[in-house]
């Protein structure tokens, strides 16, 4: 309910939103490969050209994505700061002081910011914006399968992660309820010491852990009822199938990346 | 005692998003010193938000919230105070219990208030009293109590801090008709008792009907209907037409009467029907 937008799905419309899972998973690992494949200005340009595209594609308000930036903001301006000031060169940009500021590390700051907004864009768009969780889990499963060879619980491993990801908006809203009711009560988050503010917090998680383990009993009670047994002989209600249209996108991506490795080519700035 | 009231009140969650709802739209309304008022309303008609702005959990998007005509955000460094003035027990209360006894649970509040350990003392054994919860539960643990008993020792927590506006949300929400009116009475005894306003949300007509004086009924984030519990259930067009109803007693009543029997007005539980037909047949009239 608190307007935290936390790997939220939003439906659409879209070819992405079509496409099969697995192929998005295989398609962002791509990506970000494709993101450290940059080496020149052209190269960058053409990776920030990609993400506007792919943005086209999805059909999803540009604000509700840009949004997935906020929390990371600290990060990419010290990310880039640093990269400003710390990285050496040759051309002297400006210096005042000690600081010495060069046009390598401009570049390299632009580059860095570049990155970082791409890869974050990317992996959001393909993964959390147009792929509900149980889609997710689903492709993560059947992406891990070949794994089971080596006995490990693929199909275990995949539930709990879905189960988690059911979980954390619920225990997000549980969470600013009990806050509310201790408020009620009194409790003060905002002021006093660091022991004092340390100690305004057990009023909230004891009933917390409470209420995780109460949830993760009858989820269990749950499941048993239903007579889940793990992933043997479990089937699929819907079983997802590759399209042409999975294949077209995997195309593109290679071209995309061949085209990259071309654009390193092009000495421009740096 | 304190007079609280709601100046065209409203709030929105998730402004300016597709998934924008409108919780208050406009809402003023004062609730009478003293009385035991009840807030009814359908889900989603912005009950729960309205509990939330009377003691500062959520700021109102527009308008005022009034403590004895005070706007309570004017220093909203001092909501601690307006919050223990205004005690909120929240819908399901027996999920905020923590500590290791019952007793320190009910004490946690007092202890807040920063009251002396005998005053604590005093005030958990009459908040356990009037809950109706037996003097050697309190050395128990609040997870070792059956669902009723947990609800009783968290409302106990509230009425502890003895506000002079006691908000209950939901407060006999899931429990059996015994639990509900053991609780019910509860509250009612704590208003009696202090003197303190009381304020319930619920969905149950029949329970407002036994238990308030005053009533609002809450409609599409506005207030549908409020008065006295007479004047409210006098008016039931209204309430059909926002999908509530008189209750059931009170309709057979007022059935009963369009028939030519001749039983008073306000007959709002089995008993007062019970005491009324009584009353009928012990004439000697025929129906």
């Amino acid at each position: 309910m608190k307007n935290i937008a936390f790997g939220q799905y939003y439906p659409a419309r879209s070819p992405l939103h079509t496409m099969d899972a697995r192929m998005k998973v295989v398609l962002s690992v791509l990506y970000i490969v494709a993101a450290f494949l940059c080496k020149s200005a052209p190269a960058y340009a053409a990776l920030l050209a990609s993400a506007v595209v792919l943005l086209l594609l999805s059909r999803i308000p540009p604000r509700i994505v840009l949004r997935s930036l906020r929390p990371l903001f600290f990060i990419m301006i010290f990310t880039a700061l640093l990269n400003l000031f710390f990285s050496g060169g040759t051309t002297v940009l400006f210096s005042f002081w000690r600081i010495t500021v060069y046009v390598e590390g401009v570049y390299s700051a632009v580059f860095m910011l570049v990155r970082i907004v791409v890869l974050i864009f990317g992996t959001s768009i393909f993964l959390t914006y147009t792929t509900t969780p149980i889609e997710l889990t689903d492709a993560i499963e059947s992406l891990l399968s070949p794994l089971r060879i080596l006995k490990l619980p693929v199909h275990e491993f995949a539930m709990m992660m879905s189960i988690a990801l059911r979980f954390i908006p619920t225990l997000m809203e549980e969470t600013s309820k009990i806050m509310n009711a201790q408020k009620a009560r009194g409790v003060d988050f905002s002021s006093g010491g660091l022991i004092k503010r340390a100690k305004a917090l057990v009023p909230i998680l004891i009933p917390l852990i409470v209420s995780s383990f109460r949830r993760a009993d009858e989820l269990a009670m749950a499941m048993e009822c239903r007579c889940y047994r793990g992933g043997k002989g479990r089937t699929k209600m819907t079983v997802p199938k590759l399209s042409v249209l999975d294949f077209v996108a995997l195309a593109f991506m290679v071209a995309f990346g061949g085209t990259l490795l071309y654009l390193n080519g092009f000495r421009f700035g740096l | 005692m304190a007079v609280l009231s709601l100046d065209h009140v409203s709030y929105t969650y998730g402004e300016g998003t597709p998934f924008e709802i409108k919780a208050l739209d406009d809402v003023s309304l004062t609730v009478r010193e003293g009385s035991v008022t009840g807030i009814i309303g359908h889900t989603g008609s912005g009950k729960s938000t309205m509990v939330q702005l009377f003691n500062g959990l959520e700021r109102p998007m527009q308008g005022r919230v009034l403590l004895d005509g005070q706007d309570i955000w004017t220093e909203p460094k001092k909501m601690r105070e307006i919050r223990f003035r205004v005690g909120l027990v929240m819908q399901y209360p027996e999920y905020q219990l923590f500590e290791e006894t019952v007793g320190a649970d009910i004490a946690f509040g007092p202890r807040n208030i920063g009251l002396d350990e005998e005053e604590v003392a005093r005030r958990v054994a009459e908040a356990a009293t009037l809950v109706g919860l037996p003097k050697d539960l309190l050395d128990r643990s609040p997870f070792e109590l059956s669902g009723g008993e947990k609800r009783r020792a968290a409302i106990a927590g509230i009425m502890a801090m003895k506000p002079e506006i006691l908000v209950l949300d939901e407060p006999a929400a899931g429990l059996d008709p015994r639990g509900r009116d053991i609780i019910l009475n509860a509250i009612r005894s704590y208003g009696k008792h202090t003197g303190a306003t009381v304020i319930i949300v619920s969905h149950s007509m029949e329970d407002m009907a036994a238990y308030c004086d005053d009533i609002v009924v809450m409609a599409h984030a506005k207030v549908a209907l409020s008065g006295t519990r007479d004047e409210v259930f006098a008016n039931a067009e209204a309430l059909t037409a926002v999908g509530l109803d008189v209750p059931q007693i009170t309709r057979l009543a007022l059935l009963l009467r369009a028939r030519g029997v001749d039983i008073p007005d306000g007959i709002y539980t089995v008993e007062a029907a019970t005491r009324a037909l009584r009353k009928l047949f012990g004439k000697g009239r025929t129906v």
